[in-house]
């Protein structure tokens, strides 16, 4: 198994034990099939439309709007991903708007393989040395158990979190 | 709740202990948070990690004016305004000088220990500033008038029927305990202020001295809100919060979400590096971080500068087997439990709170739990010698202790002291008090060294 498939192998186990949505597909060819199944019919979408992988999304999705916060769902492509914990990473780099995986009650996060880091460590050795203004770490969706300690997914975050990894 | 003082430890914890739901929720919390703690300390070196952890943490101690000095610089550098209070007053007036002069009519507030410890709320409000908290426990207390029972999990004490009434009365929400429909109506409640509110202001876990940065764990949203979606932001932390770089942030990273709830991590970790620059399409315009000193850089001339090492996990306090009966409001202050006994008697005094030593059985748990390996036992003792020392401990303790001293340097009056003692014990029960009554057992009538001989 390649260091890669190792990455992503453990990140799919990890991300599994925190509440996301995990999907796996094998190529961008696949990525027009997996957002119809993902994202929900007549909402509001948003897409920064940034990178290639996001414009080919763009694509594929209806119902766009300019601004994140109408939105009922934000699909995105994520700055990186980490395998020890589960997590995807947003940052505010090139101009991207972290809220856009907040405010909106949907986040789908498109997570290329080559972008899974093994572990913190490996992250931070690269991202850690000039931070972004804002970089978010995000494991599963937002929670509390703030009332008798029953967790509720969804306070003030989104109540879903779909991440496809490519 | 607000009139507790530390002083009144025993009477607080004897109401507490009468108190049936208030027994039942913290047994519920401290349980689940242990089993949930064990399952998630299985995927960790925890002895490894926490000697790593307790190695940074000491290492920015040791030179922490130092770090202070970086962290401001690299802050300033990043486009943060970094200011210093000395103590809690002087952070009050200068989050209310910058909310005066930015005009801010409301203010978004996510979770910040050190902000209780300062009342910065009452001040606010006091100012005229409408002050809402957004996250979801302190929200509870601060509709019901209340201060945290436990730093994580402010609302500890409440149960489900007593929040759903507090929804129905004051929010006019039709009644319902299902934690479910409550969140999500805290949600739409919330969701509104977040996107009016002139300005967030937020505590911070850590302020990294390398970068600038500041770090939130955070599991609801309301963190990420409060610091990204105002155009004014203000942090508040005490001095000691820094760690020296980004690459020792996986440490704690590991160690403070499995430490406080049982989680592998935090829903959201955020990592603010100044304010919002040129091309960027996030973060506040403005960012103020005030660096809370109030008392911090008494302890470090002391020798228990090592609780400066804490990180605020709170998982002293869910194995402490004082707190899990008596609650974190008996404490009487911002900080209960193990850690709290030891911060709130050298940062407040021990004239305001030298009852508060007394609540510990020295049973060491706290130690053993301990994420930097705060020596909090070893401390708690400190401060009950501080007690002594100090002249706060009662008349009749210090006449027995004498007393006792005395006896036990000289055989004849010891072994005198304890026939006189079993003849007359009734006596001395009626004497001492309930005290004695219930906690002394009296002495054999042969006792042992007799039998011996």
């Amino acid at each position: 198994m390649s260091v890669t498939d190792a990455n992503v192998a453990l990140f799919m186990e990890n991300a599994a034990k925190v509440a996301a949505g995990l999907h796996q597909i094998a190529g961008t060819d696949e990525l027009k099939g997996k957002l119809a199944e993902i994202v929900e019919r007549d909402v509001d979408v948003f897409c920064p439309k940034q990178t290639e992988l996001e414009n080919l999304a763009a694509g594929f999705l209806d119902r766009l709007i300019p601004h994140y916060r109408e939105a009922w769902v934000t699909v995105e492509e994520v700055t990186a991903a980490i395998a020890e914990t589960g997590s995807i990473v947003c940052t505010s780099a090139n101009g991207k708007a972290v809220q856009a995986s907040l405010i909106p009650s949907h986040h789908v996060a498109l997570v290329p393989r080559e972008k899974i880091f093994a572990t913190l460590d490996d992250f931070f050795a690269v991202y850690g040395v000039s931070p972004s203004t804002n970089m978010t770490i995000i494991t599963g969706p937002s929670r509390t158990a703030d009332i008798e300690l029953n967790l509720v997914i969804g306070v003030h975050g989104p109540e879903k979190l779909d991440i496809v990894v490519i | 709740m607000n009139t507790q003082t530390s002083l009144n430890f025993r009477s607080n914890a004897a109401a507490a202990i009468e108190d049936k739901s208030l027994r039942k929720a913290m047994r519920n919390a401290t349980e689940t948070f242990g089993s949930k703690r064990t399952v998630a300390m299985g995927s960790i070196d925890f002895e490894l990690l926490r000697e790593k952890a307790s190695n940074i943490r000491m290492e920015v101690i040791n030179n922490l004016p130092a770090y202070i000095e970086k962290f401001t610089t690299k802050a300033t550098a990043a486009g943060a305004t970094v200011h210093r209070a000395v103590d809690a007053k002087s952070a009050n007036q200068i989050i209310a000088g910058i909310l005066q002069d930015h005009n801010v009519k409301m203010v978004a507030k996510g979770k910040s220990m050190v902000s209780e410890e300062t009342h910065l709320n009452a001040h606010l409000e006091e100012e005229g500033f409408e002050v809402v908290e957004t996250d979801l426990g302190e929200y509870i207390i601060q509709l019901e008038g209340e201060t945290p029972s436990h730093i994580i999990v402010p609302a500890i004490h409440k149960n489900r029927q007593q929040i759903g009434k507090l929804f129905h009365e004051r929010l006019d929400m039709e009644y319902s305990e299902d934690p479910q429909a409550l969140t999500k109506f805290a949600r739409k409640v919330l969701r509104e202020k977040f996107l009016t509110a002139d300005a967030g202001i937020s505590g911070a876990n850590f302020a990294i001295a390398e970068s600038g940065s500041l770090i939130l764990f955070t599991n609801e949203g309301n963190g990420r809100m409060v610091t990204s979606v105002p155009p004014l932001h203000i942090a508040i932390l005490s001095v000691e919060k820094i760690l020296p770089s980004l690459a020792e942030l996986p440490t704690f990273m590991r160690l403070l979400p499995r430490s406080a709830t049982g989680q592998m991590l935090t829903s959201y970790v955020s990592i603010l590096t100044g304010n919002r620059k040129e091309g960027d399409a996030t973060g506040a315009q403005e960012l103020h971080v005030v660096l809370l000193d109030n008392g911090r850089s008494e302890i470090l001339k002391g020798d228990c500068r090592e609780i400066l090492k804490c990180i605020r996990c709170g998982a002293c306090m869910n194995v402490c087997p004082v707190y899990r009966t008596v609650g974190g409001h008996s404490y009487g202050w911002t900080y209960p439990g193990p850690m709290g006994i030891v911060l709130t008697t050298l940062l407040t005094g021990m004239a305001n709170s030298y009852s508060l030593v007394d609540a510990s059985t020295l049973c060491g748990a706290c130690n053993d739990a301990c994420p930097v390996k705060v020596p909090l036992k070893e401390m708690i003792l400190k401060q009950r010698v501080r007690r002594v020392t100090e002249g706060y401990s009662s008349t009749a303790v210090s006449l027995g202790m004498s007393l006792f001293g005395l006896a036990i340097k000289h055989p004849l009056m010891f072994s005198t002291g304890e026939t006189l003692a079993s003849k007359f014990w009734s006596v001395m029960r009626t004497v001492g008090g309930e005290n004695v009554a219930g906690r002394l057992p009296c002495p054999a009538k042969i006792p042992f060294s007799r039998r011996m001989s």
